[in-house]
């Protein structure tokens, strides 16, 4: 199955070390200045505590779950044609999920003291505790997936119901880390009860943003080496439902752009006007990480090609990536208190042991990613599957 | 049961910052982290523009949001303790949740970038707490949050919690004034010169914090939020103008 998979032979070791490399140097420049001079290290304050590694573990940690769900469109909802995505989807939601918990651990005051205290203190009314549950809780489920998935078991009953019980975890999770922002009254910026419905799309955008690109990534960048109902799939159904989550990313992001803009809360519409559009990199973030990508792929001639469909994973990884970051930063941007500290909009630009952080994690993907195009079959799919089946029908 | 308030009189704040530099010394706090601050606005332009003011202490709130959201239950609002919203140190992660879920601005994660140089931190470098200051005060309780801090916690104003909790039982009112209470005043309270802030018991209706709500219409800061401070505020200046950058004023 896996023949033409170039990451069995030795680029896959190469990028296994180069990868495995960078995690490490990356981790041990974090590290060695959070020992010695703790968060002063991070460009964080008491005024803006969550920076660039509370982004990138909230873009990693949807990314996940948006590969969740695309992983059960075939194994939970029966859109066959998915089933080639759908075991390296779990693996990939499995160890971004993994990157991610390690860039927040390094972000926290006592990582380890949160072991204990969280499970003993049982504080349910937090939303930050029913993360831990539902993640960890996802974390299992993708784990017993993927191992029924290893022993080939794609429609049992009992992998079915773990299908069913991932894809809740994976819901629960997203939806739940939606509202840690989505329920904060005095942020306005982010209080919004649709906010799980804006994190769902925009997850599965980045979960198949990140499936498409690793994917081509283990054939080489070339679909002909891919087996035949990948082949399809990436020919037919995936391209338009890549294109319909953008649509539906771009409808989410400007309806809150236009009501941001309209509203006289100056705690939003100064967030829009004076931090997002004020910003050439969110502009550019916007424009060619989301909006053409989206356009692109809604011409029929132009989405089924796979050196665009490459170009377009990349970009939406990256502009869905400044998404993220402008959406928790936007959120703190405006003081709580305009007075002696804080005369304007609080100004933010991640440290380099930040971005270490977000290098770690980054780095930390693509070497457990290699080592699982290594050691373990990710392309593998029920033997039954027609070649053609991509051509069916859209999710 | 003991509900500590505070009343500050904004028509009496003269905007000195005594009570910040009072609380700073008193509970050992590193520059920036104002646990008591006077934020100072500016308003409109000439020639009706003013220049206003604003003491802020953490509001202990009655319906915290700060105490819902820590996943540990490090923070919590202690009713046996007057009501005082008080971060265990102990179980603090260090997550920062209750600062983006405080609508008050007033907790602190003093694990962070210096606002002086030099950073006093690396000055007087303490282990196992942020800093060594050369006087430390001799009260300290990490279940409240009293004393240096330890490295990747978050700090909030007590009430001087160690000092309010040695007065005697059921007294009505903490006044600086009377030299049988004078030494439990919380430090802000106690330092304040033209005598702008007031401190008792919110649950007894003899006391001087009740009648100056009553009397001169106390309001709270932002109290749509539904936190409902135990902080309340006399006189004009308490409706903290909204936020509009330089660029727009």
């Amino acid at each position: 199955m896996n023949n033409g998979n170039i990451l069995k032979g030795p680029l896959g070791i190469l990028l296994l070390i180069v990868s495995a490399g960078v995690a490490i140097a990356a981790f041990a420049y974090a590290m060695m200045d959070l020992m010695a001079v703790g968060h002063r290290s991070f460009n964080t304050s008491s005024q803006m505590p969550w920076g660039q590694p509370i982004a990138t573990y909230l873009y990693f940690a949807l990314a996940s779950s948006g590969l969740g769900m695309i992983a059960a469109l075939p194994l939970v909802f029966g859109f066959k044609q998915f089933y080639p995505l759908a075991k390296r989807s779990i693996y990939l939601a499995f160890i971004i999920l993994i990157s991610g918990m390690a860039v927040l651990a390094m972000e926290l005051g006592h990582v380890f003291r949160m072991l204990w205290v969280m499970p003993l203190n049982m504080q349910i009314q937090s939303a930050m505790f029913w993360m831990g549950v539902f993640y960890i809780a996802d974390l299992l489920f993708l784990l017993w997936k993927f191992q029924k998935m290893e022993g080939k078991e794609w429609d049992s009953k009992t992998s079915r119901q773990i299908g069913i019980a991932s894809f809740l975890a994976v819901l629960l999770a997203s939806g739940n880390l939606a509202l840690i922002f989505g329920m904060m009254s005095m942020r306005p910026f982010w209080f919004d009860g649709l906010m799980p419905i804006y994190f769902y799309l925009t997850a599965v955008a980045s979960g198949l943003a990140a499936v498409v690109f690793f994917t081509y990534l283990a054939y080489g960048f070339n679909r002909s080496a891919m087996p035949a109902p990948m082949r399809a799939m990436f020919a037919g159904s995936l391209p338009r439902l890549f294109a319909a989550v953008l649509g539906g990313t771009v409808l989410f992001i400007a309806v809150r752009a236009i009501t941001g803009l309209y509203t006289n809360n100056p705690e939003i519409y100064l967030v829009w006007r004076d931090y997002l559009f004020a910003s050439p990199v969110y502009q550019a973030s916007l424009w060619l990480g989301i909006v053409v990508p989206f356009v692109i792929m809604l011409i029929a001639g132009l989405r089924a090609n796979a050196g665009i469909q490459v170009l377009v994973s990349m970009a939406v990884f990256a502009g869905l990536f400044a998404e993220r970051y402008f959406f928790v930063v936007g959120g703190q941007v405006v003081p709580l208190f305009r007075g002696t500290w804080e005369w304007g909009l609080i100004e933010y630009t991640p440290s380099l042991t930040e971005w270490a952080l977000t290098i770690m994690g980054s780095a930390m993907l693509f070497a457990l990613y290699a080592a699982g195009e290594r050691f373990l079959n990710l392309s593998a799919m029920p033997d039954d599957l027609p070649a053609a089946s991509g051509r069916e029908a859209t999710a | 049961m003991t509900k500590w308030g505070m009343v500050i009189d904004l028509d009496k704040c003269t905007g000195c910052q005594a009570c910040t530099t009072a609380c700073a010394m008193e509970n050992n706090t590193l520059p920036g982290e104002n646990w008591q601050d006077v934020l100072f606005y500016h308003e409109g332009t000439y020639p009706t523009a003013k220049l206003t003011w604003l003491p802020r202490p953490c509001m202990q709130c009655e319906n915290p949001s700060c105490v819902t959201v820590c996943p540990t239950r490090a923070t919590y609002k202690d009713m046996d303790a007057g009501g005082i919203v008080f971060v265990d140190w102990n179980k603090c992660i260090g997550c920062k949740y209750c600062m983006i879920a405080c609508p008050y601005g007033v907790r602190f994660y003093a694990d962070e970038q210096p606002v002086v140089e030099p950073d006093v931190r690396d000055v007087f470098p303490g282990e196992g707490q942020l800093w060594a200051p050369p006087y430390q005060s001799p009260e300290s309780d990490a279940r409240r949050g009293i004393g240096i801090q330890p490295k990747g916690v978050v700090s909030k104003c007590t009430f001087c919690y160690h000092k309010v909790s040695q007065a005697p039982e059921g007294v009505a009112d903490l006044d600086e004034d009377n030299p049988e209470t004078k030494e439990y005043v919380p430090a802000c309270v106690r330092t304040c010169p033209p005598k702008a802030r007031y401190f008792g018991d919110l649950d007894n209706p003899e006391s001087e914090v009740n009648r100056l709500i009553a009397d001169q219409r106390g309001v709270r800061l932002r109290d749509h939020t539904g936190n409902r401070p135990q902080v309340y505020y006399l006189g004009s200046g308490a409706d903290v103008p909204a936020y509009n950058p330089p660029s727009d004023s």
